[in-house]
């Protein structure tokens, strides 16, 4: 699906009315009743705040996490489709520093239709359900005239056969799940999967939103085809086992609407592991958790002829989540903590630097061989009444120095050049902190109205000058507002 | 989508759309699946395995009169009771439920024992409730709770047990019959529960939910 959006867009003028505008619309619109409702409200009839903690999907109650460990088969079978939208406004701090404001922040403070999707879900027998959504980007490319395209792909997806073996107090709930994309499959919301979930839009002005600051995820990315098998034992520990590859053949439907280009090619079958202990006491529930993954993953998807020209990526994460549900309040406070380790292949490790020292005498120090980051996520949400919300989130991104991910630097003639925009980074370094602020207000239960401010403090290594022409973390301090509507 | 994938979702639907499992099935539109797997598959989520719900968000149905439990799932059916947590929660999973299986729930429930409660608040309190649970406030017009509910809040017939309910849910319910009419057949309560004061409400909520272990 290709469909041209005029680069100065149909909100542009005055983009917060606009946004008001855009939310009154979709009130108006909207029933009162619970005639027309997202899938999986219509196969249970229960509101969103059964599954959904304080209402505020996708993060999800004890409930929540059943209905989905049960394979989503409780309820009776109904029209499996729902569908969402965002509708959204970036506002970067400082667009001054930067050489092409027009391409560095693409749609600066404007209101955009940011993406939307199709959801697939729902009961399809007693043991076998789905969720799948499919999303379309408005602003998936941009041709030679500044205009954008917009493409539809395969978003996430999860099939699974669930059972559930009860006898006296002894509760085994065990399951298969078909998914692109590793952790989708999780229950708890600080899987990598879940954790970032307001969408986040391509142009260029969303470039520091937080849903592009550092969160864990894994190296090989989503979009590939994985088979995982999971147990829950009384409502206590949580095992996962599964195995992902590319996705093609049978299973290409994991990747539809990406180009053979753009899909991840893995090497051979791939190992992801989560283990999760979950204890549930009066309103409290708790999980404390392990998860990893080690991935194969060809640098160029359309040569997969050298076995040796893959990316290893292995990662390993700690995650905790405590959750306090009583209405009318919703308390999550949530905790990861990844270690990325990713080795080059060798035609890319020790490999001879593109930027010289500053007087142009010498190269910098040749490539790494292996980089390892290290991601903490942190965050605190109430939410009252199934209304009323907001957030408090940290960030910490530190690795190694690698002057492979050098993109501005000293030239041959030791003058200072930068290829990578206001996103450029001179040290070499990673190291990316800051915060994030959200309140978001959701006057009925398929529509959240919110706003983010992120902060930075540290940007690729650096607090002043990490693309060495004066900019600063703090330059790239990001407002973000959001209208989602899901339905 | 290439068209083989497609053909082998469609088969695999296909064949597996026959396969009803009614001993462990969450369907709850299938008459054929019995009240204690409903029970077990799907009502345990919120209401424990055996009807001691471990969260306060959802009440304890362990050794609760069955007449009072028939009455309020035909009321969530009928959508006669409305209340938040009556249309948020039970509205969608009741609307289907056939009157054998409405009656095997209560059966199912009625028939287990509810496990030991926390006790909560000091002595002062808990004295405080128990005084307006066995004797009422005479100069308010309020009746004593015993009087319909039982000398040790076992419930009668549609008169719910309350001993051993979670005191939060007690509190929400007598807020509920107290302003509202959501809960049109439990009317009575309205009147019964107009004098109450907050603290009143807290403090016999606090004194059902500790009683079996005093």
């Amino acid at each position: 699906m290709n469909i041209s959006i005029d680069a100065a867009g149909p909100f542009a003028a005055k983009p917060l009315q606009a946004m008001l505008a855009l939310a009154t619309l979709v009130l108006a619109l909207l029933p009162g009743s619970v005639q027309a409702i997202p899938a999986f409200n219509r196969q249970t009839g229960q509101n969103c705040v059964a599954c959904h903690a304080g209402g505020q999907f996708p993060e999800l109650t004890p409930y929540g996490r059943l209905f989905k460990m049960t394979g989503y088969t409780i309820g009776e079978r109904t029209l499996p489709i729902s569908a969402m939208a965002v509708a959204s406004l970036s506002k970067v701090a400082d667009t001054s520093k930067s050489d092409d404001p027009g391409a560095d922040f693409q749609k600066n403070n404007r209101a955009i239709l940011a993406t939307a999707s199709l959801l697939l879900g729902g009961k399809v027998t007693d043991n076998i359900g789905a969720f799948a959504q499919i999303t379309y980007d408005p602003y998936a490319t941009q041709d030679a005239d500044g205009n954008f395209h917009g493409h539809s792909h395969a978003d996430n997806i999860d099939i699974r056969y669930a059972d559930r073996f009860i006898s006296g107090n002894r509760d085994l709930i065990v399951g298969i799940s078909a998914n692109n994309n590793p952790s989708v499959s999780d229950p708890w919301n600080t899987a990598a999967a879940w954790m970032q979930y307001v969408p986040v839009p391509s142009p260029t002005s969303s470039r520091f939103i937080d849903g592009n600051a550092p969160y864990p995820g894994y190296g090989a990315g989503g979009n590939i085809a994985g088979l995982s098998a999971y147990a829950y034992w009384n409502k206590t520990v949580y095992f996962e086992l599964g195995g992902y590859g590319t996705s093609r053949g049978l299973s290409s439907f994991m990747s539809a609407g990406l180009d053979d280009a753009s899909t991840t090619k893995l090497r051979g079958i791939n190992p992801y592991w989560r283990l999760a202990y979950n204890r549930e006491w009066g309103p409290h529930s708790m999980m404390i958790g392990t998860s990893g993954m080690v991935a194969r993953v060809y640098d160029d998807p359309l040569d997969t002829a050298d076995p040796a020209s893959t990316h290893k990526f292995t990662d390993l994460a700690v995650d905790a989540q405590y959750q306090y549900l009583l209405d009318p309040h919703a308390v999550t406070a949530q905790f990861v903590y990844a270690r990325n380790h990713h080795r080059y292949p060798a035609a890319l490790a020790d490999q001879p630097a593109a930027f010289f020292d500053a007087t142009a005498a010498a190269t910098l120090a040749n490539t790494n061989a292996a980089d390892t980051n290290h991601v903490l996520r942190a965050k605190l949400s109430y939410v009252y009444q199934a209304k009323y919300g907001g957030s408090i989130g940290f960030f910490n991104l530190t690795g190694t120095t690698n002057t492979a991910n050098q993109t501005a630097g000293y030239d041959d003639t030791g003058t200072l050049v930068k290829a990578d925009g206001v996103a450029s980074n001179l040290s070499g370094n990673p190291a990316t902190r800051g915060w994030t602020l959200e309140a978001f207000w959701m006057p009925i239960q398929y529509l959240r109205v919110g706003m983010q401010y992120t902060a930075y403090s540290r940007f690729n290594g650096a607090s002043a000058n990490y693309d060495g022409f004066g900019r600063n973390a703090r330059d790239n301090n990001s407002l973000f507002l959001y209208t989602w509507l899901a339905y | 989508m290439k068209s083989a994938t497609l053909v082998f979702f469609a088969a695999a639907v296909a064949l597996s759309a026959g396969c009803a499992n009614p001993e462990r099935s969450r369907d709850l539109a299938n008459p054929n699946v019995s009240a204690t797997t409903l029970a077990q598959q799907v009502c345990s989520n919120c209401h424990g395995m055996t009807g001691s719900a471990v969260s306060p968000n959802f009440p304890n149905l362990a050794g609760q009169m069955a007449p009072y439990l028939v009455a309020q799932l035909n009321g969530f059916k009928s959508r006669g009771r409305h209340d938040p947590a009556g249309f948020e929660y039970m509205w969608g999973l009741s609307r289907s439920l056939t009157e054998d299986q409405i009656k095997g729930l209560a059966a199912y429930y009625a028939a287990q024992a509810l496990d030991a409660q926390p006790l909560e608040g000091d002595r002062r309190r808990l004295e405080a409730g128990k005084a307006l649970f066995e004797t009422g406030v005479a100069d308010k017009g309020v009746p004593a709770c015993s009087t319909c509910h039982g000398p040790k809040g076992e419930g009668n017939a549609t008169f719910p047990r309350l001993a051993g309910q979670h005191a939060d849910y007690l509190v929400k319910q007598l807020v509920v019959f107290q302003r509202t009419d959501e809960r049109p057949e439990g009317s009575i309560m309205k009147t019964v529960a107009h004098e109450l004061t907050g603290q009143n409400i807290q403090d016999v909520a606090g004194y059902l939910q500790a009683l079996p272990n005093l």
